[in-house]
């Protein structure tokens, strides 16, 4: 890890994406970043949902959300009704992640199903 | 619940979003998983995606999801109680076949037996017994009266055990022991669960009588239905569960009558536990019985972790479906006590209480110091700790009866008209009686926080004697009335600062002497150490002394002899008290201990404080700072310390034996503390510190230059507190 993303600070980090930005324009990593603070929606391989702000994401596809709330269904054979808590900031491994959905307005939508389109 | 496959090819896939969680107004839920994963292949490997004001320290302390050590919500076994209840983990009945039914609930009996005393021994009641699926949900017990009595009466002991230790609030480690995290303790009806009990044990009763009768031939005087079907085993069943119930019977009972507010119910509590620990004989007497019937059988390995009598694994416990409701993160894996440890803790424990049971309840300061001085000695868990607080100090008095003020008054030797005195209302003095009530309670916890706690609180007695002795001085001169209320006044002012010192010195003592107990000293330390206790029982002797002094002089008259007083009157008008001859006996072997530790360092080379870390002088700060920082005593600090122990030679010692002063005066008090088996017992241990010490004392002094292969250690073999020199040859 270089030292500037040990330090943590956010203008280091900055500096380092806008250079990669410029080094190599990815759409998607841009529409990636539109999504940041979006809430998300994230459903994990033993049948719980997780809803919170997308915080950020690694190269592996880990999210982390902040806010987050844990929902599950009282039977594992639905339809029942979902408990929910509080769980704070968590990380969902790219392995234990079944599905992402983010919350978007019609806008973000349409410019979604476009870049889809694209490529 | 989407393929995890097809999210894997990258392709996009339906996702049925349940309509209980909404995405916002004028938007929906869009999936995004492939616009992620292209993003994240186009990121470099050491590049995250994120927004302004991320902070990367604050994202190391996210939970990981499905990390058994931070993520509480993983489904192992049920999604929850009643999916659990749905398939069939908590049966009821619990068989159809009544044999395999009543075995069944005896197993239960003995599995939450075995979470109780975890949960008394620092587990989490979510962990422990709330695992108990049964208890979980009390309505669908109803139709098993055995079942639904028995869990009844233990909600109802927990219930009551939680109100107890939580009143008294001493902030140790039921902090945890307390919280329920919303675990339904108490339901409704459970009130009359005793009645509910007294039926079902009734009913038993009578079908030991029945089965014992049918047994010897008798004829059955009533038609009663067997426990359950199979004969041979019907005396055992019966006499099995019969015991079972009665002890949660009778320890429902002792907790109660214990909660009676002035001790009014520790005569009967005291019944009652006699009767607990007969069922505790009985259920384990049972055991063999009980694995006898287990038809399966099993092996003898790891039968002392079984956590039933039969040995057998109980239905209806699963300690997951909790987890959500503790902490945010997953509680700390415990372990079970086995059957046989839990009911050696509730044997223990109902020894404790009987202790507790013992108390006179003689409001007197010294009298409930020692009794729990002397209660500590066995150890006793938090729950005793718990009752004993709740004893001593309820509603602001002394056993509930007796008003602080008037403890003090009385503890300070003063006339019993004092303590009715105008002075009590004294914003300072009031204060004194919270502290009062504050050491009692420190004194009921455990071992290390109540070293920890009584350090702190040696500045608050400082402090609260300077407040005392100006409160008092603008008291005395703002008295207008009569000449004797004037001398009321001082006297009471006098004896209670006396006595405030006195305890100062008293707390300093003990927050000293529990260092060996806890083991916190190096013996490179024990000079140190000993120079200190030394030092502050001087000057506790002095203060005590005085006190008695003080009385003597009020009253005008002198103590009174006791007849077997064998202590030579030579024309003395003056007899010493014993308590004070003690603590010069006391006086005498630490500064004997004091004086051979730094003789063997001064002339030996033994037991220096040498180390590549800390100097002498910053481990004296280290371990007496607490005291420094009270200025207790005045004047005491290391090169006090150093300028006493410098000059100390063996040649001196020999002169100046204390350890046969210590020993001329422990024999002299025999005759004192004649009546009061206890002091005997410290006499004794004195005596014998005193003397094995002269001893080694005689042999180091003899030898010590001329045989360089001496080993010396010392121990505590005869008292906890001072050590016993022992000279080897290596």
């Amino acid at each position: 890890m270089n030292a500037a993303q040990q330090d943590g600070t956010c203008s280091n980090h900055a500096e380092i994406s806008d250079s990669s930005e410029q080094k190599n324009p990815s759409p998607f990593v841009g529409h990636a970043k539109k999504l940041i603070h979006h809430r998300m929606l994230i459903g994990i391989k033993d049948g719980r949902f997780f809803l919170g702000s997308f915080y950020c994401m690694d190269k592996q596809g880990n999210i982390i959300l902040q806010d987050a709330v844990e929902y599950r269904s009282t039977r594992r054979t639905s339809p029942s009704p979902m408990e929910h808590r509080a769980v704070g900031l968590i990380l969902i491994p790219f392995s234990c992640r079944t599905s992402c959905h983010a919350d978007c307005s019609v806008e973000d939508q349409l410019s979604l199903l476009s870049l889809k389109d694209q490529n | 619940m989407a393929d995890k496959s097809a999210v894997e090819r990258g392709k996009d896939v339906k996702v049925p979003i349940s309509p209980s969680i909404p995405s916002g107004n004028d938007t929906a839920w869009v999936d995004v998983s492939s616009i992620l994963r292209r993003a994240s292949d186009d990121i470099q490997s050491d590049e995250l995606i994120n927004g302004e004001n991320f902070n990367l320290f604050a994202a190391m302390s996210a939970l990981e999801i499905m990390d058994p050590k931070m993520d509480s919500g993983i489904v192992s076994t049920y999604y929850s109680v009643d999916e659990a209840i749905d398939n069939g983990a908590a049966p009821i009945p619990l068989s159809f076949d009544r044999t395999t039914d009543t075995q069944c609930v005896i197993d239960i009996m003995d599995h939450l037996l075995s979470c109780e005393a975890t949960w008394h021994k620092g587990g989490s009641l979510a962990q422990t017994v709330f695992s108990c699926i049964y208890l979980l949900r009390p309505e669908r017990t109803s139709s098993h009266a055995l079942l639904h009595s028995f869990c009844r009466v233990v909600r109802t002991t927990c219930n009551a055990v939680v109100s107890t230790v939580s009143d008294v609030r001493t902030n140790e480690e039921e902090d945890l022991f307390v919280m329920a995290y919303g675990l339904q303790l108490k339901a409704d009806g459970d009130e009359k669960c005793l009645s509910m009990l007294n039926a079902v044990e009734e009913t038993l009763a009578r079908q030991l009588k029945a089965c014992k009768a049918l047994s010897s031939k008798r004829r059955v005087l009533e038609d009663i239905e067997p426990l359950q079907g199979n004969l041979d085993f019907e005396e055992g069943f019966c006499r099995a569960v019969l015991c079972r119930l009665r002890f949660r019977k009778h320890f429902y009972h002792v907790l109660t009558c214990m909660r009676r507010p002035q001790g009014k119910g520790l005569e009967v509590a005291k019944k009652h536990i006699l009767s607990c620990l007969s069922e505790l004989d009985s259920m384990l007497k049972s055991e063999e019985f009980l694995r006898h019937t287990y038809a399966c059988g099993i092996s003898e390995d790891g039968l002392e972790d079984k956590t039933t009598a039969s040995g057998r694994q109980p239905i209806g416990f699963d300690s997951t479906l909790n987890s959500r409701s503790a902490a945010p993160t997953p509680p700390r894996a415990i372990k079970l006590l086995s059957w046989k440890r839990a009911v050696n803790y509730f044997q223990k424990l109902l020894h404790d209480l009987e202790i507790i049971c013992s108390n006179s309840l003689d409001p007197v300061f010294e009298s409930a110091l020692r009794f729990v001085v002397d209660f500590q000695k066995f150890e006793p868990d938090l729950v005793a700790r718990a009752h004993i607080q709740h004893l001593l100090v309820q509603d602001g008095k002394l056993y509930g009866c007796e008003p602080i003020f008037s403890v003090i008054c009385k503890a300070a030797l003063l006339p019993e008209g004092a303590k009715n005195h105008e002075l009590q209302k004294n914003e300072t003095v009031v204060q004194l009686g919270q502290l009062v009530i504050n050491l009692l309670r420190v004194l009921c916890t455990n071992t290390a926080w109540q070293r920890r706690k009584l350090g702190k609180i040696l500045q608050d007695w400082r402090i609260i004697y300077v407040q005392l002795e100006l409160a008092f001085r603008k008291e005395f001169g703002e008295i207008t009335s009569t000449s004797t209320d004037q001398n009321m006044c001082l006297k009471i002012c006098k004896h209670i600062l006396i006595w405030v010192e006195e305890q100062t010195y008293s707390v300093a003592l003990r927050f000293l002497v529990l260092g060996f107990e806890l083991e916190l000293y190096a013996t490179s330390e024990y000079c140190m150490v000993y120079w200190y206790i030394y030092v502050i029982l001087i000057k506790l002797t002095e203060k005590t002394h005085l006190r008695m002094m003080l009385s003597n002089e009020s009253t005008g008259r002198r103590k009174s002899k006791k007849k077997r007083d064998i202590v030579n009157d030579m024309g003395k008008d003056y007899q010493i008290p014993p308590t004070v001859l003690l603590l010069q006996c006391y006086i005498y072997v630490a500064e004997g201990l004091m004086m051979m530790l730094a003789s063997l360092r001064n002339e030996n080379k033994l037991f220096l404080c040498v180390g590549p870390f800390n100097t002498e002088q910053e481990r004296f700060m280290q371990q007496f700072e607490l005291l420094q920082k009270a200025f207790v005593p005045d004047h005491a600090s290391y090169f006090s310390y150093r300028e006493t122990i410098s000059n100390a030679r063996f040649s001196t010692l020999s002169m100046h034996n204390c350890f046969k002063d210590a020993q001329k005066i422990a024999k002299g008090l025999h005759g004192n503390f004649a009546n009061d088996p206890d002091r005997m017992v410290e006499l004794r241990r004195i005596e014998q510190v005193a003397e094995h010490n002269a001893v080694a004392l005689n042999l180091v002094c003899r030898l010590g230059t001329l045989e360089p292969s001496l080993k010396i250690s010392f121990e505590f073999v005869h008292h906890p507190h001072f050590a016993v020199a022992s000279v080897k040859r290596s």
